[in-house]
């Protein structure tokens, strides 16, 4: 897959050679000649630069937009990111666009309004990994996918949830959610509908639809209280 | 030279009133091209997306539909049921066929 | 709020003063305090300290639909940014934004959003764009009989030929601007919403001109 990467500082470099090493063919744009110059010369296989304003039609044209799989804006600057977003989905119809949150103040206008498929906050991302580990018997948003159409929630259940002791198909769960995976003792089961679950039993599911199917994902396996 | 500049050095209002530049038929667009197509209106919607107005404007040639996409816009002035309009800008293959995002559009007759 | 001006370089100060001046209520935003210094002492407008997409900010300012908002930071995607916020979260009909770069101004003239993209004319035109009505010529001729207007049109009129617009209003369209490009106006042209025309009137008819301006 072709990849194009604006913002060529430690996030983007990391991606690069990441997503380089997995075989993907990267292009990084930055527009700082020096940077691109110095990292140009320490050829990392895989991984092109491009000296140029991202924010620049001309600029993502040239650097080949209309062929790219997928467009990330990981630049220390959000209006710049969202600008380039933008372009990506509307000038060059890049079929997944991922952008960088720096100030989480910002992250209500990481939307498809501004072309983002997918909004990455390393805050946010911190919180609900945090959430993650304090939080027994709550709901936790792990991820966004889909422009927010759909999402991944982590519950752990306790001994309150209404879901223990039920199977998986018994267990009152809203239509729009899916149980993708169980973490049961530090083993991940692939769950089937005959599955029981348990109290402890860490589950993963993928919601989507409205808040109200959140509402009734909560009332089943967290239980009516919280 | 920027793709911007192909835009407008090609297609001035006076051109796109005097010669009616040519629009591809919508079975023939290719996905992620550049392209200028011509229809019918037939549906508008304003769509609510991520809380935000949009419009979706749904032309149809006679071999297929697509669909224009303005973020943050209830309605345009001109741009009605039954109005022939030109869409231009780059085709986004999606589940409801091709889509544009933002795109220049030139009202007809 | 009558005006909302966020940025307060040279533009945003001089456009704040002017608007005071005559009569409206103002209000400036700025990332920094220290650059309301530049609107001086006599400056009785109201002034915000933040960033000028963050709701809160634009919420404290007074933006509301009848608000005219504009963008005049130095930076183009800032602006840009200022521009969407106020129209779409706060149905400001009004907006202008400053680009330097005129490529971008073209993209973003897609969005419905007025954009002036040249220093030298931007004090001038973003008066001229939020206050279509107050009745200022570009030009007129030595015998004040016939002045130029500048027109964005409103979305009323939309979908009328420039020939019929002509006919209605008793005056001629000389030149269209669309998308970054400007012609000579063709009567068979339709005019679409926020397309930027220049007319000729005969001065009597300036309220035909006003009711046109105001009327969206």
């Amino acid at each position: 897959m072709l990849v194009l990467i604006a913002g060529g500082g430690s996030v983007g470099r990391h991606m690069a050679s990441r997503l380089a090493a997995s075989g993907h063919q990267i292009r990084i744009i930055d527009n700082d000649l020096k940077v691109v110059e110095t990292r140009s010369k320490q050829a990392v296989f895989g991984v092109t630069w491009v000296f140029g304003d991202a924010c620049d039609v001309g600029v993502l044209d040239s650097a080949g937009a209309r062929e790219a799989d997928v467009f990330t804006s990981v630049t220390g600057d959000d209006e710049d990111n969202l600008v380039v977003s933008l372009l990506a989905k509307q000038e060059f119809g890049v079929p997944r666009v991922i952008a960088r949150v720096n100030n989480p103040r910002n992250e209500w206008l990481f939307t498809e309004m501004w072309g983002v498929d997918i909004a990455v906050s390393t805050p946010q991302l911190l919180t609900s990994l945090v959430e993650e580990a304090v939080s027994v018997g709550a709901l936790v948003r792990l991820l966004s996918l889909e422009r927010g159409r759909a999402n991944l929630v982590e519950v752990t259940l306790t001994t309150d949830s209404p879901a223990v002791g039920t199977r998986i198909s018994e267990s009152h769960l809203p239509r729009e959610a899916a149980v993708v995976a169980v973490i049961r003792a530090g083993h991940v089961i692939v769950p089937s509908p005959d599955l029981v679950l348990l109290d402890g039993d860490e589950t993963i599911v993928l919601l989507t639809g409205s808040t109200e199917d959140e509402d009734a994902l909560r009332i089943a396996l967290v239980g009516e209280e919280h | 030279m920027g793709l911007l500049n192909r835009i407008r050095s090609n297609t001035t209002p006076q051109q796109l009133a005097d010669q009616e530049p040519e629009a591809t038929p919508i079975s023939d667009v290719v996905a992620r091209s550049q392209v200028t197509v011509r229809g019918t209106i037939t549906r508008i919607k304003a769509i609510p997306k991520s809380g935000m107005p949009s419009l979706a404007v749904t032309i149809d040639d006679g071999t297929a539909t697509a669909t224009a996409i303005w973020s943050g816009r209830r309605a345009i002035g001109g741009v009605t049921l039954g109005r022939r309009l030109d869409v231009t800008g780059t085709a986004v293959s999606s589940a409801r066929g091709f889509e544009f995002y933002n795109p220049l559009y030139t009202l007809r007759e | 709020m009558d005006a909302v001006i966020v940025g307060c370089g040279r533009v945003g100060s001089t456009l704040a003063q002017q608007l005071l001046a005559t009569g409206h209520r103002v209000c400036v935003v700025d990332r920094k305090a220290d650059s309301f210094r530049r609107l001086g002492d006599n400056y009785t407008g109201k002034t915000v300290v933040g960033v000028g997409f963050d709701r809160e900010v634009l919420e404290a300012a007074g933006v509301t639909e009848t608000t005219a908002v504009a963008a005049v930071t130095s930076g183009d995607n800032s602006n840009i940014l200022i521009a969407r916020v106020a129209r779409e979260q706060f149905g400001a009909q009004r907006v202008v934004a400053r680009i330097y770069d005129p490529q971008r101004a073209a993209v973003y003239g897609r969005l419905g959003i007025s954009t002036v993209a040249s220093v030298a004319w931007t004090v001038g035109r973003i008066k001229g764009d939020l206050f279509p009505d107050a009745g200022h010529s570009l030009w007129s001729d030595p015998s004040e009989t016939i002045d130029i207007h500048e027109l964005r049109t409103p979305a009323a009129i939309a979908g009328t030929s420039i020939a019929e617009f002509e006919k209605q209003h008793q005056v001629r369209v000389v030149s269209l601007s669309r998308n970054g490009a400007t012609t000579l106006a063709d009567g068979s042209l339709l005019l679409q919403q926020d397309d930027n025309i220049h007319l000729a009137i005969v001065r009597g008819t300036l309220l035909n001109l006003d009711a046109v301006g105001k009327g969206h």
